[in-house]
């Protein structure tokens, strides 16, 4: 009820290019969803309505309680709506088993230790499609392509838990990828990660945007969201409180100040000089420093 | 995001058995442990188990004690079923009814009776000292004792590990079944488990450079924060916690420690119910147990 | 930094091999950290920032198995000979995985641990926990289960019971890798104040270069067990093919002026670190351009 009333978001919606830059099919539609813990009384989601196309790359934002886990944990039918719809792919989730959610939508979780258990990484890599009875000649030839494409070709053989966490991260993301989910979940995909790794999985999640996948990415890494995120979900209390592009995002103070997140520090930068350069806000250093070397060379017209 | 719930957790309160010394309490519960296994007389510990309950009201724990009671009925009916027909008992067995191809003993119900006895009144008494006491609390009195410090500490941790660990098992089988596993059957089992156990060697691994880090497993003096009195009416608790074990031993000694499985006798029509009783509620556990399971 | 610190962490020509490995940790660490020095240490995982930070407290290698050479003096005695319990009372140490460092039944019980083990008194006890608890914002936490705390909490719990022993080097380990936005704030802000206000020294592994080059004095980077870099963090983040070469970046705002000072717009101002020192210099030009 609120959220589709809500103007700011109304606004965003009609205002904003990019939201519709896909124009897929529906992959994700949640409508007036609220879940409450009922063991601990709290109200985790407050009617939330929002809808992903397939193709779309969202990033789902906000502090910890403020439900991103609890949102993304419905598109596979780990919970349960209290109250309203889920429908991914199609399919409404209250009738569905997570183990048969789990054909459509790859559900990575945050700590790759939870889910990662099998003698070698190739094993474990086979798992997922083995129980949605994928036949063994074409998990075997999906395992080759997910070494390659993650490139784990060093460590197939090796036991999960003896290769580096940074390269157990990706296979854990691997380990979903072989089973061919038209939509990926990723919970904090670099968290506590050093940089390379996130610009891996920075790279990773642009080539499944070119295999047409869906990303659902729940992240407190604001540099990784904007350089991969068409649009941001912003979560405060239980409630969606924007959904719009990251540069929208970032720029808007009132949210920025309410959710208690900060932009990636070029985004801040630019912000800060917008009255002198009057350009959209950053997402990327090569971007202001184009905009800032363009001001710098021909004298802005006026001040404002 | 879910709390950390301790299933057996104390429960708040200022009752005569709250305030009473951990180390009183403790050697009531090892001393009725003691008694319950020196006898198998169903009466007297029916009895035992009945002063037990009067704790519980005197303590005002009925809710939370009562739930926990509840989780632990079906192994209490699988003993009367299963001992009912093959006793944990010297043979030989006088049958005494027979329910299809099962004949139930007259030793088999006197020694799941008392099995049951048994379990109840130890279990009553363990409850309320855990649910009156502050672990902290039983631990510092234990180190007093000169209970090793790294044992205590064990003990407190392994207490602790056990809402973690089923947190663990809870977010591991999410992870799995976003992969497609079944939830139920051998092959769940290792998916499931395997994680579990790897997080927490690797949690005490942390945990252990981390309390290092702080001075422990150091072999100096120790000094301790909590600070638990020990009044007259702790000692006079804690001493008639003993004379009753003496008194309970002598009696036994002497009287064949109350043997009755010769003289209470079971009418069939009676046995056949209880069993029946058992056994029913027994399977109705299982089979609730399964649908939940599958459900999840 | 005032030049009359004297140094209180020395590591001279250090070197470490873990039992299990036969690759070095580190080689030939040679460095000098002065009381009241807040060091940063940045490196890819596996350069070796947890190896050096525990050598600093001596379980390297007391506790943890493996060959040492050189020599690690702190605070003026012999860390790699000193008993940890020893080297408690000057060094605090807080790992990354919060709930891999609580314990205790309470908060309070688990700041006492460490005074327990020094055989600190209960009423000097009682004073150290209180104000430690009062150092980390925790203030009435006391009867509180460490493991129902939220990630930020827990962290500042950690610091809190490092705390209370009183040391003089707080050893941060990636101290906020597993913490929301408002955590990571908090547990940075806490040790900036601990270092600006009590003189503390701070040696902390981070992943965050922006926020490394807002409060560290000094910047060390490591790559494969050895000292690549170490300067302020302005000499160091100067040197972006040198971090590129091993992974990694400068801040976003020393980012910007470099690519400007490499395209058209050129950049002879000091090289900025930090947002606040990007958009001053920034700003000047473009109030000069449009004039």
């Amino acid at each position: 009820m609120t959220a589709a009333a809500d103007p700011a978001q109304e606004l965003a919606r009609g205002a904003d290019p990019r939201s519709r830059r896909t124009g897929g099919d529906v992959a994700v539609d949640i409508s007036h969803l609220t879940y409450d813990y009922a063991r601990a009384g709290v109200r985790a989601l407050d009617d939330v309505s929002v809808q992903i196309r397939a193709g779309e790359i969202v990033g789902v934002v906000g502090q910890n309680g403020s439900g991103k886990t609890t949102l993304t944990k419905h598109l596979n039918g780990l919970l349960k709506p209290t109250s309203g719809r889920v429908a991914v792919a199609g399919v409404d989730t209250a009738g569905k088993r997570v183990q048969e959610l789990a054909a459509y939508v790859g559900y990575v979780f945050q700590n790759p230790n939870h889910q990662l258990f099998a003698s070698s990484v190739e094993v474990d890599l086979g798992f997922g499609p083995r129980n949605l009875g994928v036949p063994e000649d074409e998990i075997a030839e999906r395992v080759e392509q997910a070494i390659a494409f993650f490139g784990l070709e060093a460590v197939r053989g090796q036991h999960p838990y003896r290769i580096s966490f940074p390269m157990r991260k990706l296979v854990g993301i691997a380990a979903i990828y072989t089973m061919r989910p038209a939509i990926f979940v990723l919970d904090e995909p670099s968290t506590g990660q050093d940089h390379i790794t996130t610009r891996k999985i920075n790279e990773l999640i642009g080539r499944l945007r070119e295999e047409g996948s869906t990303v659902i990415c729940v992240s407190h890494d604001m540099q990784l969201l904007a350089d991969v995120a068409d649009r941001l979900l912003v979560m405060w209390n239980g409630r969606l409180i924007a959904d719009r592009p990251p540069r929208d995002v970032f720029a808007d103070r009132d949210v920025m100040a309410q959710t208690k997140l900060e932009p990636p520090q070029v985004t801040e930068i630019s912000l800060r000089l917008r009255s002198r350069t009057g350009a959209l806000p950053a997402l990327a250093v090569p971007e202001l420093a184009a905009t800032l070397e363009h001001a710098l060379a021909r004298p802005a017209s006026g001040g404002s | 995001m879910q709390g950390v719930a301790v299933p057996v957790s104390m429960v708040a309160g200022n009752s005569f058995i709250h305030r009473l010394n951990p180390i009183a309490k403790l050697v009531w519960v090892l001393a009725v442990l003691v008694i319950s296994f020196a006898t198998r007389n169903p009466l007297f510990l029916i009895a035992l188990s009945i002063v037990g309950l009067g704790l519980v009201t005197m303590a005002g724990i009925w809710r939370q004690f009562s739930r926990v009671m509840l989780i632990l009925l079906p192994v209490a009916t699988s003993l009367i079923v299963f001992q009912s027909v093959a006793p944990a008992f010297p043979q030989p067995w006088t049958p005494i009814a027979t329910i299809g191809p099962f004949t139930i003993y007259q030793e088999g119900i006197y020694s799941g009776l008392s099995l049951l006895a048994r379990a109840t009144s130890m279990t009553i008494f363990a409850l309320v000292m855990i649910m009156t006491t502050h672990p902290s609390d039983l631990f510092t009195s234990l180190s007093r004792l000169h209970v090793p410090y790294v044992l205590n500490f064990m003990l407190a941790m392994t207490l602790q590990l056990i809402p973690v660990l089923q947190r663990e098992i809870g977010v591991v089988m999410s992870a799995q079944k976003s992969r497609g596993m079944k939830s139920t059957g051998f092959g769940a089992v290792i998916p499931s488990f395997v994680p579990v156990f790897a997080g927490a060697i690797e949690r005490v691994q942390q945990l252990s450079i981390s309390l290092e880090s702080r001075a422990f497993g150091s072999s100096g003096h120790k000094t301790s924060y909590r600070q638990v009195a020990v009044r007259p009416v702790d000692w006079v608790v804690g001493i008639a916690g003993f004379a009753f074990l003496a008194v309970c031993i002598a009696v036994f000694l002497n009287t064949g420690a109350l043997d009755m499985s010769r003289t209470l006798i079971f009418p069939p029509a009676l046995a056949i119910v209880l069993v029946a009783a058992a056994a029913v509620l027994f399977v109705g556990f299982i089979a609730s147990a399964i649908w939940v399971v599958i459900r999840a | 930094m005032p030049s009359e610190r004297a140094p209180i962490i020395e590591f001279d020509r250090v070197s470490f091999q873990y039992a299990a490995s036969d690759a070095y940790a580190l080689q030939d660490i040679s460095l000098t950290i002065d009381e009241g020095e807040y060091v940063a240490i940045l490196g890819l995982n596996g350069a070796g920032k947890t190896t050096l930070e525990l050598c600093i407290n001596g379980i390297i290698p007391n506790m943890v198995m493996g060959d040492l050479e050189g020599e690690v003096r702190v605070a003026g005695v012999d860390a790699t000979d000193t008993p940890v319990r020893e080297m408690a009372k000057t060094v605090g140490i807080v790992f990354d995985n919060p709930e891999f460092q609580m314990s205790q039944m309470t908060v309070a019980e688990e700041v006492a641990l460490g005074l327990e083990n020094l055989g600190v008194p209960y009423e000097e006890m009682r004073g150290r926990i209180a104000d430690a608890l009062a150092m980390v914002d925790l203030v009435g936490f006391d009867e509180r289960m460490p493991l129902a705390l939220s990630g930020g909490q827990q962290q500042r719990l950690a610091i809190a019971a490092v705390l209370a022993m009183r040391p003089r080097i707080l050893v941060m380990d990636e101290p906020t890798s597993n913490l929301d936005p408002i955590g990571k704030q908090e547990v940075f802000e806490i040790a900036a104040r601990l270092n600006r206000d009590n003189g503390m020294t701070v040696v902390m592994a981070e992943h965050e270069v922006e926020v490394m080059a807002r409060y560290a004095d000094r910047v060390i980077v490591l790559d494969g067990g050895r000292i690549v870099a170490n300067g302020t963090p302005r000499e160091v983040f100067a040197q972006r093919e040198l971090l590129e070469r091993i992974g990694l970046r400068p801040p976003q705002a020393t980012e910007l002026a470099l690519w400007l000072r490499d395209g058209g717009a050129g950049w002879t101002d000091l090289l900025p670190v930090t947002a606040d020192d990007a958009v001053t210099a920034l700003e000047t030009r473009l109030a000069g351009v449009a004039r």
